[in-house]
């Protein structure tokens, strides 16, 4: 193998840029985050040490805390859920359909779109028939007049209309990473297979699937840290309202740091966010190591 | 193994881009003074100045306005750069605030009046600028009792340039083909509120999703029951928010929403999307700050505008009083390396805005006393109006988020937003707020 006879000394050299930059841009602003939570602060005047009463007000004290990590919890298994359909949609394609490029890179569009455009493009769908709203016209028009609603001011309705534009806007994503993992799988499997009898459905359930579970996988992960920190639809959408209806942990951590001037107390929320991130990783990777392992 | 070595070495090359750009980033800045200091001319050093302000739109009037001083300033003075920060307000809030932790203020900046500002001069963030407003009788150019909203301890930390009122802005066509008659009491705004949805009319809009527009409409109602000066009576702790008068108020102002006096889905309107239902003749009423004056001129609805006073709830109150907007003012950081000229351009800023603000016909609700004559100027009907009602103010009171701190400020921002989605007893929402401030004001 080359890999011997590199030495320590050249490895930590190519290694060394990448971990200055994990270390400035990761590690240290985490150290900083968690220094801060332990103090009462605004951000501007005297720091004032509290201990961990930051902590204990925030999983004790707080009204909105619980519920916005409900929530968030909530929407990462939407987005789990979201996974299986992906890739059942990228089976079918590779399957029937001729050349399904074009139709992966149309699935693909919303998540190349700014999150910006697409909050405000999912408002007027959401606003209410009066004025115009998409969605609310189209029931009125098939006769369902008393579904409509104000979608997005209802408390009791708004959350899974975020929900639903963000598992939208990230469906075509999740395609198409499911679709490269199929893609990749051999041909030659497929064809011995095929002189073995196994054809169509059998031959997704004992080649297609196992052998996608790697890629599989990836999206999980991606999918679960990338609904525990959704900021930006919510923020765009509804900013967390009305009334804290819309409230995930990440708009709470700005809404206490910059609206109410609670730095340490903003600060405490992010350490729990980081926490979560890296137990719903190691969660995810121990999960699937087991059933990988029961595969072999 | 080929292909997994020319992937390593693009790696490498990507890592060293990275580490390189970094490099020359760092280079520019600080090799930036030395290229400046070899222009300087032997008497006067070449000083640049950072001036963040919150007047990002160019085709914007305040921005012109202040370009145009800027400009001047400029050519008056050439040893002197103005560099023009101009940021989105809420943009322009948070960068402040990670520029003050950071001790990295620019030179000139604008914060908001009152509370808002407390932490800042606390902080000692602030430069007193009382010797500036000395100088020339810059002092006496403001209208009285505004620069209260921004002293400390007898010491002016910043000077605003706007001083604002709320109004209800009213489609007079509207009101001709509804055949609705000005409000005179909350009662007349209840019903007409239901004539105008009878007739399938938006009667007010408020763009509830940034939470401060409901605030502002259910303070008016605070100030008519409750009397000028009640949050510093909260604050004093002479009163508190169990009181009958603050829980009538949110009463009243559930009475509104009940009638459906806002928009449809009010919560998921920003300030743009509610004001635009209105300029483009939409809606009936507009409950906003006479700032907005200047909107309405440049869209749809352009002649067709009145205001009105907000009227008064259950006979109660002097329709003369009005929510004061003292809007934000220009401060200079007090670490400035430049402080002596950071002064020299805040007075004269201050000291042509008046001039060149009436010149670009945006002088209706200036800090400061304006020369000139309006009608001659070619000003709008609705700005005549909004200066006529501006003489008959006879004080009133501010923002909520003015006067309490930005902690219980978030609660009460919450809980107004909350009353348009649910129908809780009011003593519930007064003691949401007692609750708040008893656990920040220790």
């Amino acid at each position: 193998m080359h890999a011997a006879k590199i030495s320590k000394l050249t490895l930590s050299v190519f290694v060394l840029p990448c971990l200055i930059l994990y270390v400035v841009l990761v590690f240290v602003p985490i150290s900083v985050a968690g220094y801060y939570s332990l103090f009462q602060w605004n951000g501007i005047g005297e720091q004032l040490f509290v201990g961990f009463s930051n902590y204990s007000k925030m999983l004790t004290n707080d009204p909105v805390f619980w519920p916005s990590v409900g929530r968030t919890i909530m929407f990462a298994f939407f987005s789990m859920a979201e996974i299986p359909i992906a890739l059942l949609i990228a089976v079918l394609l590779t399957r029937y359909v001729r050349k399904p490029n074009f139709l992966v890179s149309s699935y693909f569009l919303p998540v190349i779109l700014s999150v910006v455009v697409i909050g405000q493009l999912w408002k007027s769908i959401y606003n209410p028939a009066s004025l115009g709203g998409l969605l609310n016209n189209a029931l009125d028009f098939v006769g369902l007049e008393s579904w409509t609603r104000t979608w997005l001011a209802d408390p009791k309705v708004s959350i899974f209309a975020l929900f639903f534009v963000s598992l939208w806007q990230y469906l075509g994503y999740h395609i198409l990473i499911q679709f490269t993992g199929i893609q990749n799988i051999s041909q030659e499997v497929y064809e011995a297979a095929k002189i073995d009898g196994a054809d169509g459905w059998k031959a997704d359930r004992y080649i297609t699937f196992p052998l996608v579970v790697p890629v599989f996988k990836i999206s999980m992960v991606l999918a679960v840290i990338g609904s525990l920190k959704v900021f930006d639809m919510v923020m765009v959408m509804t900013a967390g309202g009305p009334a804290h209806a819309t409230e995930v942990i990440s708009t709470l951590m700005y809404n206490k740091t910059f609206a109410a001037l609670e730095y340490g107390y903003g600060s405490a929320i992010s350490i729990f966010l980081v926490i979560e991130c890296l137990l719903a990783t190691v969660l995810l990777n121990k999960l699937f190591k087991s059933s990988e392992d029961s595969m072999e | 193994m080929k292909q997994a070595k020319r992937k390593s070495v693009l790696l490498f090359m990507f890592c060293l881009i990275l580490v390189l750009t970094a490099c020359s980033g760092n280079n520019g800045t600080t090799e930036q003074p030395d290229t400046t200091k070899k222009e300087v001319e032997p008497s006067k050093k070449q000083i640049t100045l950072t001036f963040q302000n919150h007047y990002p739109d160019a085709t914007d009037v305040q921005h012109k306005v202040m370009q145009q001083i800027t400009d001047d300033y400029m050519a008056a003075n050439p040893h002197i750069k103005v560099e023009v920060d101009s940021l989105n307000i809420d943009q322009q809030k948070i960068k402040l605030k990670t520029q003050a932790a950071s001790n990295d203020m620019p030179d000139i900046t604008v914060v908001n009046a009152a509370a808002q500002m407390a932490p800042f001069v606390e902080g000692g963030k602030l430069a007193s600028l009382n010797d500036i407003l000395e100088r020339d009788g810059l002092g006496e150019s403001f209208h009285s009792g505004i620069l209260d909203y921004y002293t400390f301890d007898d010491n002016v930390y910043a000077l605003p340039d706007g001083n604002n009122i709320a109004v209800i802005y009213y489609n007079k066509e509207l009101f001709e083909q509804a055949g609705v008659a000005i409000p005179a009491t909350y009662d007349d705004l209840i019903k007409a509120a239901e004539t105008f949805n009878s007739k399938k009319i938006i009667p007010m809009v408020v763009g509830e999703k940034e939470t401060w527009t409901g605030s502002y409409f259910f303070m008016n109602i605070l100030l008519r029951l409750a009397g000028p000066g009640y949050l510093n009576d909260v604050q004093n702790k002479t009163k508190d928010f169990m009181d009958p008068a603050f829980i009538e108020s949110v009463a009243k102002f559930r009475q509104f929403i009940e009638a459906k006096g806002f928009q449809e889905g009010a919560t998921s309107y920003d300030y743009d999307s509610a004001e635009s239902l209105f300029t483009s003749g939409q809606a009936a009423m507009y409950f906003m700050g006479t700032w907005a004056t200047g909107a309405m001129d440049e869209a749809d609805v352009k002649g067709k505008v009145g205001v009105f006073p907000f009227p008064t709830v259950d006979g109660k109150g002097d329709p003369n009083e009005y929510m004061l907007g003292p809007g934000t003012g220009f401060a200079l950081a007090a670490n400035s390396e430049h402080l002596e000229e950071a002064k020299d351009f805040l007075h004269y800023f201050m000291t042509n805005y008046p001039k060149v603000s009436f010149d670009f016909k945006n002088a209706v609700g200036v800090a400061q006393v304006v020369q000139g004559d309006f009608v001659q100027a070619g000003y709008s009907q609705l700005a005549i109006d909004v200066l006529d009602i501006f003489k008959q103010v006879k004080g009133g009171d501010i923002a909520f988020d003015n006067t309490m701190d930005p902690s219980t400020t978030q609660t009460h921002l919450n809980s107004i937003q909350n009353l348009f989605v649910s129908s809780i007893p009011p003593e519930d929402t007064a003691r949401e707020h007692q609750n708040a401030f008893a656990a920040n004001n220790q």
